[in-house]
């Protein structure tokens, strides 16, 4: 009881109606097995009824009535939905989302217990106003509406509806910038709403230091829900002033993507205008769409996400979910997707009525599993935590086969929208075990440590029955030819491999493998025969599926580079062309001549380390036991998660921006004349000495 | 369960018309002249002075009125990826037999879907010239008639009679007589043609 009266009471006003439909103990003696302490409390778009389990009773009904005002019936009863055990964690509690009216409209309620195909006496009726669309209607901004609503979900909001809405929010809102991050195949804006309190922070790396989280709102043309949901959401969080909204606001920046997939909205097709399916092109990006959001990705960082879906599975409950598992994406944003997932989701599911449950729910997922063109676990391959979101589209055991009618269409839209809701919730609550979750799986994935595993899954157990009790996904485990245990320093590629034309992607608006590794922001170091990816990188585990021969969807069959050094090195040691050390022990300094390139991963160095013109350096995973220099390189510099007892200098270098991240440094830190400035992508270093110039907020 | 489904969503969309965002609106006694719609999924769409009701789809395009009716948006998109409006605007009016969602999901996987969409659009429109018949029929012509000849040249025979209409012997009307611009339009339940079946459950792809 306990918990669910604390569901969704968004204000006094709200609480006080409540009050009012909830009604009075009924003053007569209950009947054998029928329903008591029915409760109904008002969401977005769906009414959560909740009642007091009887004895016995294997399923319950729903039973809704539309009514007038003075509670007189205006139509017939019907059965709505059917609450089985499977629906939710805590069966002590149960409560039933039901959804798919009309917002605003009003309604009576009645549960009924069944015992096998007997049904018990129902319990008594309440009855109550569903809430209306967010948004006063005089009230400028608040009173935007979409197509879909206009028309109560008979049409779904056109690609010009969308513009046009966007656009007023954007125009009315001080909390929202909307810009546009790319366009389709077919020339259609790629729109992002990015949402902040007062307002949001004015660049990408400004954004980026808030931590945000992103919705990627339609990928499949004919997957229209949650766009509604996404398009709705961002107006109540560009107008409202309700604490909770200000809250999140004013901690983090929300990032709504509501259509990638323009061109397949409007033509009603999953695939984009040349038929590919963009959720299995994400690590690829051959297409102008997922090139235009992974380049967001690379410059906005989310470190959370939603990616939205809809699926015409009967067997699947309300909401099915599924966390990054492909088995190279950290073991810590996998755990924290899992608990964003079930140990969150679960929880407010049961709380409010909806049932989210692992994807298929009752072993549905047949394929979409380990594939890193998904965006599910691209994102996990970028160390984000994230879910895939399913909206069951089709009838099942507790929901009514609807068609593709508009209350079909209202149930998954406003499913999806408090899915959304939560996120936004579970974001503000765990923002603490996010970033450091986030920031294990960036120092593990710069480390180079473990194998590389081409195509396989993480194995997700069965939740504690009875929730969802049938059947977890499939297991999914990788193919022995998939693994690769002796994993690479680096990756080489050829000029022809790096800077060619490709023959993949929409003619006229190809990309070369160049382009497409710098949208994803990987790490290339110009060398004297060809291009060097080093794995010590933040997206490691990413890499080798796009440049391996083993990869099953590579790029290009790049040349594997293995470790020159991986035991002791007495002395010296000279840097001149590219050296990679592993697990190695230099017992002396090291020095790096112009054009050579240091790569160092889980070693030990005497020191000091002195890298002057290098075409790049890689320091991870190490430690340095005196000064490190390094200055005037060509290429990047990756220096995360080293040790150094001593002094360290970045300056001068012309390339990207120095990452310097998760150090630990017993002496100063000393940046300057860096063509462009160090960043530290949200992992702070420690510092005993003074940190200067361009690393003073490192 | 579906049947009280489909009574349920039709209370609902009633209560719609009366209630919505608080207003104070005349029920369905003050909408256009009455257009009869009949079939068992009539209930299930857009009724009374509710967007899309179908006296307000009265005298529309047929290809306008076709984006008012929830059920039909794969039809409908087909009709636009064919690039047959043409077909719809024909000199003695045509008669539009549209299969639902849910019978082109069944019948076509989505990747065969955006095949036809895509890059088979001749098949595409051989398929929907399937479902076109010349002249403007309703559900007792049809039915009167005993059959129809589609402008793929194929014949269907046409049995039953008061609410639904049983087509070829594979199809029923599931709510007919839908009246746009010189056009009838009939919800029909089954893909019609002869293009094979790849759909079915599992037909829609995960993710």
């Amino acid at each position: 009881m306990r918990d669910r009266r604390t569901t969704a009471i968004l204000s006094v006003l709200l609480a006080a109606s409540l009050a009012a439909i909830t009604g009075p103990t009924p003053a007569y003696a209950a009947e054998p097995n029928q329903v008591d302490g029915l409760t109904v409390t008002q969401g977005d778009g769906y009414a959560t009824l909740a009642w007091t389990p009887v004895d016995g009773a294997t399923d319950y009904q729903i039973e809704r009535t539309p009514v007038a005002a003075d509670n007189s019936a205006t139509g017939p009863a019907v059965i709505t939905g059917v609450w089985r055990p499977n629906r939710q964690i805590n069966n002590s509690s149960p409560t039933f989302a039901d959804a798919g009216f009309n917002p605003g409209t009003r309604f009576q309620w009645r549960v009924r217990a069944r015992f096998g195909t007997t049904a018990q006496p129902y319990s008594e009726p309440v009855s109550g106003t569903t809430s209306a669309p967010w948004g006063e209607p005089n009230v400028p901004g608040e009173n935007l509406r979409t197509q879909w609503e206009t028309t109560l979900a008979a049409q779904y909001t056109s690609d010009v509806e969308e513009y046009a809405y966007t656009k007023a929010i954007d125009d009315l809102s001080d909390r929202v910038r909307v810009t546009e991050i790319g366009k389709t195949a077919l020339g259609r804006p790629i729109n992002m709403f990015v949402i902040g309190y007062p307002t949001p922070p004015a660049t990408p790396e400004a954004v980026a230091a808030t931590s945000p989280l992103m919705v990627n709102c339609n990928v499949h043309g004919n997957e229209p829900g949650d766009r509604e949901g996404c398009l709705i959401m961002a107006r109540k969080l560009a107008f409202s002033n309700d604490a909770r909204t200000i809250d999140l606001l004013s901690h983090t920046t929300v990032l709504i993507v509501p259509t990638i997939n323009g061109d397949g909205r409007a033509a009603n097709t999953r695939g984009n205008s040349t038929g590919q399916d963009l959720n299995r092109d994400y690590s690829l990006i051959r297409q102008p769409e997922t090139f235009s959001l992974v380049q967001m990705l690379r410059d906005y960082r989310p470190i959370a996400g939603y990616d939205g879906h809809e699926f015409g599975n009967s067997s699947a409950g309300d909401l099915p979910m599924l966390p990054p598992r492909h088995q190279n994406v950290a073991q810590s944003i996998f755990d924290e997707s899992q608990h964003m997932i079930e140990g969150h989701m679960y929880t407010q599911g049961a709380k409010d009525g909806w049932w989210p449950c692992p994807y298929g729910c009752n072993g549905g997922g047949n394929v979409g599993l380990s594939e890193e063109t998904i965006l599910r676990n691209t994102l996990g391959l970028k160390n984000v935590v994230n879910s895939l979101l399913e909206l069951r589209s089709s009838g099942g055991t507790t929901r009514p086969d609807e068609g593709n009618t508009a209350n079909n269409r209202r149930r998954k839209t406003y499913s999806a929208m408090w899915t959304f809701n939560q996120f936004l919730d579970y974001h503000r609550a765990n923002l603490k075990e996010i970033t450091t979750a986030r920031a294990d799986a960036i120092t593990f994935q710069v480390s180079n440590t473990g194998r590389i595993v081409f195509r396989g899954s993480r194995p997700i157990p069965a939740h504690p029955a009875p929730h969802p009790g049938e059947a977890p996904p499939p297991l999914d485990a990788p193919r022995d030819d998939l693994i690769l245990d002796n994993v690479p320093c680096a990756y080489k590629l050829t000029e022809e491999q790096y800077n060619g034309e490709r023959t993949d992607g929409p003619a006229g608006q190809r990309t070369t493998v160049a382009q497409r590794l710098a949208a994803h922001g990987h790490k290339v170091v110009k060398v004297a025969d060809g291009y060097l990816v080093p794995l010590a990188q933040p997206e490691r585990g990413l890499i080798p599926l796009l440049l391996d021969g083993q990869g099953v969807e590579k790029l290009v069959d790049g040349e594997r580079v293995y470790p020159t050094v991986t035991g002791k090195h007495n002395g010296q040691l000279v840097v001149s062309g590219v050296t990679c050390l592993r697990d190695a022990t230099v017992t002396g300094p090291v020095r790096v001549r112009a054009g050579g390139t240091l790569i160092a991963t889980g070693s030990s160095i005497t020191g000091p380390v002195d890298a002057s013109g290098a075409a790049g350096v890689f320091l991870t995973d190490t430690a340095v036991d005196g000064p490190v220099r390094i200055a005037q390189t060509s290429g990047p510099v990756v220096v995360v998660d080293a040790k150094v007892t001593g002094p360290v200098e970045v300056s001068g270098n012309r390339g990207e921006a120095p990452l310097v991240a998760a150090n630990t440094v017993t002496g100063p830190l000393q940046c300057s004349g860096n063509t462009q400035a160090p960043v530290n992508i949200g992992l702070s270093n420690s510092v005993e000495g003074p940190k200067s110039d361009q690393c003073a907020s490192l | 369960m579906a049947a009280l489904a489909g009574a349920a969503l039709s209370l609902v969309l009633t209560g719609t018309a009366c209630s919505g965002a608080g207003a104070e609106r005349p029920a369905a006694a003050g909408a256009p002249a009455a257009v009869a719609v009949t079939g068992p999924l009539c209930d299930l769409l857009p009724t009374g002075s509710e967007p899309g009701n179908p006296a307000a789809l009265a005298g529309q395009p047929a290809e306008a009125a076709l984006q008012w009716l929830p059920v039909l948006t794969t039809f409908e998109a087909a009709v636009r990826a064919s690039e047959l409006a043409d077909d719809l605007h024909g000199g003695s009016g045509v008669t539009i037999l549209a299969p639902t969602d849910d019978a082109f999901a069944a019948k076509f996987s989505e990747d065969n879907l955006d095949q036809l969409f895509i890059t088979d659009k001749e098949k595409l429109r051989g398929l929907l010239r399937d479902h076109l018949v010349a002249g403007s029929l309703s559900l007792s012509d049809m039915v009167a008639a005993g059959g129809v000849t589609t402008l793929a040249g194929t014949k269907l025979t046409v049995t039953g009679g008061g609410a639904s209409a049983r087509l070829a012997d594979q199809a029923d009307t599931v709510c007919a007589d839908y009246r746009a611009a010189d056009a009838r339009i009939h919800i029909i339940n089954r893909v019609l043609g002869n293009l094979p079946t790849t759909g079915g459950p599992g037909g829609h792809r995960a993710h």
